[in-house]
């Protein structure tokens, strides 16, 4: 019978001890097998990194919310966000928006809250709540071409979602599956409008719980992923709530908080390629992020400025293509 | 817990720094993160030491950490430890845990000396023991420590973990007993 490993020897100890009990594996197999063996009930309590990273996540969007209200009760007179509005909404700019909202409304469940007009029946602006978030969304014009971006949605039967987002068109990319990392059951899809999205049943964790993502999340798929971690912590003070990485150092999955909100960063890869997408980021001070950006390496799209839809704005540009918009709501004038 | 020696901690009077980070946190919510870094893995493991179900154990430390942010405008330093409020806000979690899911029967095992938030230092060095082992696994090379995570902490079975790293089931036992290996040496080193 061939000797096995040390590293075979260890494992099938491991095994007793987790599938009987057995304190300890069979004496003289290793010398120091059960010195290795009694790690395994300190390795049973080891806290699952993924909960300390969304509790952490959670707290800090509590603290964030409660300063916001402590804030707007002493001398904010309106939250800096619009009503409804979650921190990060992205933006889609499509080449039929009105059929975009169909897709949204069909696909997720979406809520239209109003849109504005061109002179031509065009959508100039609309807005789509999809779960506990809303999405922004306008037409292409002479000037503005389709920006299509990637999105997580997290809704609670993935499998049914999918399956009203092919009715309306979409192309899967892979069906939804249970078997990934997260324990989330998960689905990928293209929508008509060439935008992808990523559909998914929380696993582990429960839509509402402790350090979810809300309903919508954006989702870069970048090249040389690595590079923008940093660049969201100096430019947005973005915190990072998990990072996994390959071996070699690729973004495997990231999940990156900016004033409360959340995204999540990978590693391009097959369908997933880079899409530069535009995305609108409430904060308390634009001005100042702005500032912030810029030092950080972002390019200028527009210097802060009051807008007549009720934002004091400004733009940047990321190394990546992507745009961000930095804005304060001061009042939204009715649609 | 393996066996180590180690000289016993005492309950430490809190630090400067520990009363600068309260201080900054009671002024500025969101500066809570820095506590929280420094106390999860010990309020964690307090409670699932008592409770000994991952779940159960998310749960309530979750829950203190939750009251322990909005209590902390009314926290006063009154010369003990930071850690030892935390850890009474955790006991009364864990009773409320189980009066909710009328777990009647585990109530007994609350009189156990780790359930009482008075800890002895005997009972603080068992902790501390588990948060600086904790450490050491966070501090893993990065492939080693996901091996450790998914087959300790997830479950996972050695051709699970094999097929989602896309590695031979041979590649991940010698990552394990690697592992396994450098958990050991570290904690002989610093303890002996």
């Amino acid at each position: 019978m061939p000797k096995r490993s040390p590293a075979q020897q260890l494992d099938q100890a491991i095994n007793a001890v987790l599938s009987v009990q057995q304190p300890l594996p069979e004496p003289n197999s290793h010398p120091r097998l059960a010195a290795l063996v009694a790690l395994v009930r300190p390795l049973r309590a080891v806290p699952h990194p993924e909960f300390k990273a969304r509790l952490k996540a959670d707290l800090h969007r509590k603290a964030f919310m409660n300063e916001a209200a402590a804030t707007s009760l002493s001398a904010t007179p309106a939250d800096f966000r619009p009503p409804g509005f979650p921190n990060i909404a992205p933006y889609f700019v499509v080449t039929d928006a009105a059929k975009f909202i169909d897709f949204l409304v069909a696909a997720f469940d979406g809520t239209e809250r109003g849109r504005y007009k061109t002179p031509d029946g065009k959508i100039m602006h609309a807005e789509v709540a999809i779960g506990d978030s809303v999405v922004e969304l306008g037409d292409t014009n002479e000037k503005i071409s389709p920006r299509p971006a990637t999105t997580h949605v997290y809704v609670k039967d993935a499998d049914a979602a999918f399956a009203r987002a092919l009715d309306a068109g979409a192309t899967a990319i892979f069906f939804p599956t249970s078997d990934h990392p997260s324990g989330d059951r998960w689905g990928a899809l293209r929508d008509p409008f060439g935008n992808i999205w990523h559909i998914a049943t929380p696993g582990r964790w429960a839509l509402g719980s402790a350090g979810m993502p809300r309903s919508v999340q954006p989702y870069l798929h970048l090249k040389e992923a690595h590079k923008m971690l940093p660049f969201l912590e100096s430019a947005f003070n973005a915190k990072a709530m998990g990072v996994h990485t390959s071996p070699e150092g690729a973004v495997l999955h990231a999940t990156m908080e900016i004033a409360g909100a959340t995204l999540e960063i990978d590693e391009a890869h097959g369908e997933f390629q880079p899409q530069p997408c535009l995305l609108h980021v409430y904060v308390a001070n634009p001005d100042a992020l702005y500032a912030q950006a810029i030092a950080a390496g972002a390019t200028t799209i527009e210097p802060p400025q009051d807008k007549p839809y009720g934002e004091r704005s400004a733009g940047v540009k990321d190394a990546f293509g992507n745009l961000w918009y930095l804005a304060r709501y001061t009042g939204r004038p009715q649609m | 817990m393996v066996a180590v020696r180690r000289p016993a901690k005492t309950p430490s009077p809190p630090s400067d720094d520990e009363r600068l980070l309260v201080e900054a946190a009671q002024a500025d919510p969101s500066a809570f993160d820095a506590l929280y870094e420094l106390h999860f893995e010990r309020i964690y493991f307090f409670i699932f030491s008592r409770v000994h179900d991952r779940a159960s154990a998310e749960d309530i430390t979750s829950e203190t950490f939750h009251k322990a942010l909005a209590s902390l405008p009314s926290y006063e330093y009154r010369g003990t430890p930071f850690a030892a409020w935390l850890y009474r806000i955790a006991s009364n979690a864990i009773v409320d845990h189980y009066k909710r899911s009328n777990r009647e029967q585990q109530l007994d095992d609350l009189e156990h000396p780790l359930a009482q938030p008075e800890l002895s230092s005997h009972d603080l060095e068992f902790i501390e023991r588990h948060v600086h082992f904790f450490r050491l696994v966070e501090q893993l090379p990065e492939v080693q420590r996901r091996v450790v995570c998914e087959r300790f902490v997830e479950d996972r079975s050695i051709r699970e973990i094999a097929q989602r790293l896309s590695k031979t089931e041979g590649a991940i036992k010698q990552l394990q007993f690697r592992a396994l290996q450098t958990l050991r040496a570290q904690i002989g080193d610093r303890h002996a």
